[in-house]
């Protein structure tokens, strides 16, 4: 008879049996996924541009192949070229905004559900054939692969008459125009400095490259709900040189055009770039654009009302650029002028900041920081520390159609008479803004 | 696939091999398609000369359009003319050249107008007055300033001008669509110099040759430019040009080229076909006087 402890053995024997079964199994699973993940770190790393192992894999685990095959690093990286897709790949949702130079829509790409935006740029082929600005601005858009510069998909034709193309690139849902327009207070400090950083980063990148952007501003910075930005619209963007070819004075956008420019330059450089950052800068702290001329005249006196007038001393040189002749009257008139960019202008910027603002905002494009100086510039070391952009707040979109709440607007006109108005009522207007004391205010929210 | 951004500024798209495979075997004999990609590539080199654009525009120029010829190979009517066997190129062809030269110095620092270039298609298109043996069979392929060819033979009046401008913009408009509009082309001729100095080997003489070699490859009928890449091309044209000067460049047993990320096979197909362009050449220099 077989007592209950021989069965509990036999029990156990099986239990144990059973039990080295699965750590068998489960080391056997182990050492699999050790090889797989080895090798997977092996196939990594083998992508690397070199196409062999990396030193320290090599001498760590030598390959065991007996002939190890050498693999040269475009072997295996190689673009065709062929056709253009066309646009029936995509449905077109809304439209987004007219830019100075084509139509933005938001589409989603047939199959996949992606949302992207489609720029249609606008071509009169009858005076140059292809219109140069577009060439450069796919060129450009092509040559730039940047976290923070707006990601080119393709180029799709609307047909067959070629008279529409379509760039396809990434939706992104704002723009800071709109953003900061939208906006009941400012960014924050330390959210001002990680989109200053953003910017300069593409900007130092565009310009390490050889490209010069020549239109920014506010509303040609894209931004997702993920605290990234994305510069856009290259196209007045070219390629320039060392010395740099014959370059036309039509650029940028007016509040955001550099005092050279105005001045009729023709041989201006990436300062350009780094005048108009200068002015989204002084934008992201006000919510305002900081110079907002009517005319080129109206807006170097903008600008010199701010900066101060430029002298032979403060920038040699600016007397002889072509239409530097037109300000002898209003240079003469106001010889006194002092710069008034201080802190009463901009309360909450610390003087660290004040200096980068000022040194972007140089008259003298000489004098104006490269984007990879200013990217070190003390300002985005010093407390409150750039924000990391996960804890960026995320906003409603209008690109992309979400409710968003309004801001206070003035109540129609009832029905009547309309009051009369008389010009002496406008006299004094612009009088008192000018002496009303500039003080701190009061903010809330600080960091 | 994703190309590591730094490379991407020394390579180019390539054609694949079912490109050039359908450009090549649309005739049963390949030997016509060749001659018109070689008298095609000739007349873009040559317009780009009167025109006085700097070389590094002219290649882009040609390259352009033979990427458009390699592209645009599945469209029959595109590949007709590639395969009509006569001795000026087809119409449509030239408009192609042109248009090719106008995009390239459009997007370069030597912009020119479409009035230029019509000009200088115009003359070189005249069976009279153009200096390409092909076209006009008294060409000696050099200009004397002291007697100016009969302009009356490629006067474009400015009814003609007008039907010229609209197929330079048309052609303009099929070279960019059949190319998705990737018209960034990388040179070797840089790489070339830079890889001579690499190589301690950086004497003028030495330097033409590799110019010169690296100029020709450029009309070779085997579009060794759709095909390799600019260090592979540099490479193969310092190894030839310091064969031709017997300069010695490393010890022998060394594969200098591994250093510049190219194989032997892949040299010893390029050495061989830049090698063998001037044989080419001679061939189809006999065909054309022999007509």
């Amino acid at each position: 008879m077989s007592s209950r402890w021989t069965n509990r053995d036999d029990d156990e024997d099986e239990y144990l049996s059973q039990r080295k079964k699965q750590k068998e199994e489960k080391r056997r699973l182990r050492d699999e996924k050790q090889r797989k993940a080895e090798a997977e770190k092996a196939n990594d790393l083998n992508i690397d541009e070199v196409g062999r192992l990396p030193k320290r894999l090599r001498t760590a685990s030598p390959p065991q192949e007996d002939a190890p095959e050498v693999t040269h690093p475009f072997d295996n990286s190689t673009q065709s070229f062929g056709s253009s897709n066309t646009l029936d790949l995509y449905d077109v949702l809304n439209s987004i905004d007219e830019g100075s130079y084509g139509f933005v829509s938001r589409a989603r790409v047939k199959g996949s559900g992606e949302v992207v935006a489609l720029k249609r740029l606008k071509i009169d082929r009858s005076v140059e054939g292809f219109p140069v600005t577009g060439l450069r601005e796919i060129q450009t858009l092509k040559a730039c692969s940047h976290l923070h510069i707006v990601n080119l998909r393709e180029i799709v034709l609307g047909g067959p008459s070629l008279q529409d193309v379509y760039l396809v690139m990434d939706f992104l849902e704002h723009d800071l125009k709109t953003l900061l327009e939208d906006m009941s207070e400012p960014f924050l400090p330390s959210e001002t400095k990680t989109l200053m950083l953003q910017i300069c980063s593409a900007t130092e990148y565009l310009h390490s490259n050889w490209i010069v952007h020549r239109d920014f501003k506010t509303s040609n910075i894209l931004m997702n709900n993920r605290g990234e930005i994305k510069l856009a619209d290259f196209g007045m963007a070219r390629y320039t040189g060392n010395p740099p070819p014959k370059l036309t004075q039509h650029v940028v956008t007016l509040w955001y055009r550099a005092p050279e420019l105005l001045l009729g330059a023709e041989d201006y450089g990436f300062e350009i770039d780094i005048w108009s950052i200068g002015c989204i800068f002084a934008e992201l702290l006000t919510r305002e654009p900081v110079f907002q001329g009517k005319n080129e005249v109206s807006q170097l006196s903008e600008i010199f009302t701010l900066l101060g007038t430029p002298t032979t001393k403060t920038w040699p040189g600016f007397r002889s650029l072509p239409n530097a002749k037109a300000l002898y009257p209003l240079l003469n008139t106001s010889t006194s002028r002092k710069p008034t960019l201080n802190a009463a202008r901009f309360p909450y910027l610390t003087s660290g900041g004040l200096q980068c603002l000022s040194a972007m905002l140089a008259l003298n494009p000489d004098d104006r920081p490269t984007a990879a100086k200013t990217l070190s510039h003390s300002y985005f070391k010093e407390d409150p520390r750039p924000k990391p952009k996960e804890m960026f707040p995320t906003f409603p979109s209008k690109a992309g159609q979400e409710k968003r709440r309004r801001r206070a607007t003035p109540q129609a006109p009832n029905r009547g008479d309309a009051p009369k108005l008389e010009a002496e009522d406008f006299a004094g207007i612009l009088k008192t803004a000018e002496h009303e004391p500039q003080g701190a205010g009061f903010a809330l929210r600080m960091g | 696939m994703a190309r590591h951004a730094s490379l991407a500024i020394i390579s180019n798209s390539l054609a694949t091999s079912k490109q050039v495979l359908e450009l090549k075997n649309r005739d049963a004999t390949t030997s016509v398609v060749d001659a018109n990609l070689f008298k095609t590539s000739l007349l873009t080199q040559f317009a780009g000369l009167l025109l006085h654009l700097p070389q590094e525009v002219i290649a882009t120029s040609i390259i352009i359009l033979q990427r458009f010829l390699v592209s645009s190979a599945s469209i029959a009517t595109e590949i007709d003319l590639l395969t009509t066997s006569q001795l000026i190129p087809e119409a449509s062809l030239v408009s192609a050249s042109a248009a090719s030269v106008y995009l390239s110095a459009k997007q370069s620092f030597y912009p020119l107008s479409p009035r230029s270039i019509i000009n200088v298609y115009a003359l070189l298109t005249s069976p009279e007055a153009s200096l390409l043996s092909f076209i006009n069979s008294n060409a000696t392929g050099i200009i004397h300033s002291s007697e100016p060819p009969n302009s009356r033979n490629y006067h474009v009046s400015e009814g003609a001008y007008e039907t010229h401008r609209q197929a330079l913009f048309d052609a303009e408009s099929r070279i960019l669509a059949s190319l998705a509009f990737d018209t960034k082309v990388v040179l070797p001729h840089t790489l070339a110099l830079t890889y001579m100095q690499a190589l301690s080997a950086s004497t003028v003489p030495l330097a033409e040759r590799v110019l010169a070699h690296l100029n020709a490859a450029l009309l070779s009928p085997q579009l060794l430019y759709l095909t390799h890449q600019p260090n592979a091309l540099a490479v193969a044209a310092i190894y030839l040009a310091a064969r031709e000067q017997e300069v010695a460049l490393v010890d022998d047993e060394v594969a200098w080229w591994e250093v510049f990320d190219v194989g032997r096979e892949g040299l010893g197909f390029l050495v061989l076909s830049m090698g063998s362009l001037n044989g080419f050449v001679e061939a189809e220099k006999v065909s054309w006087t022999g007509n």
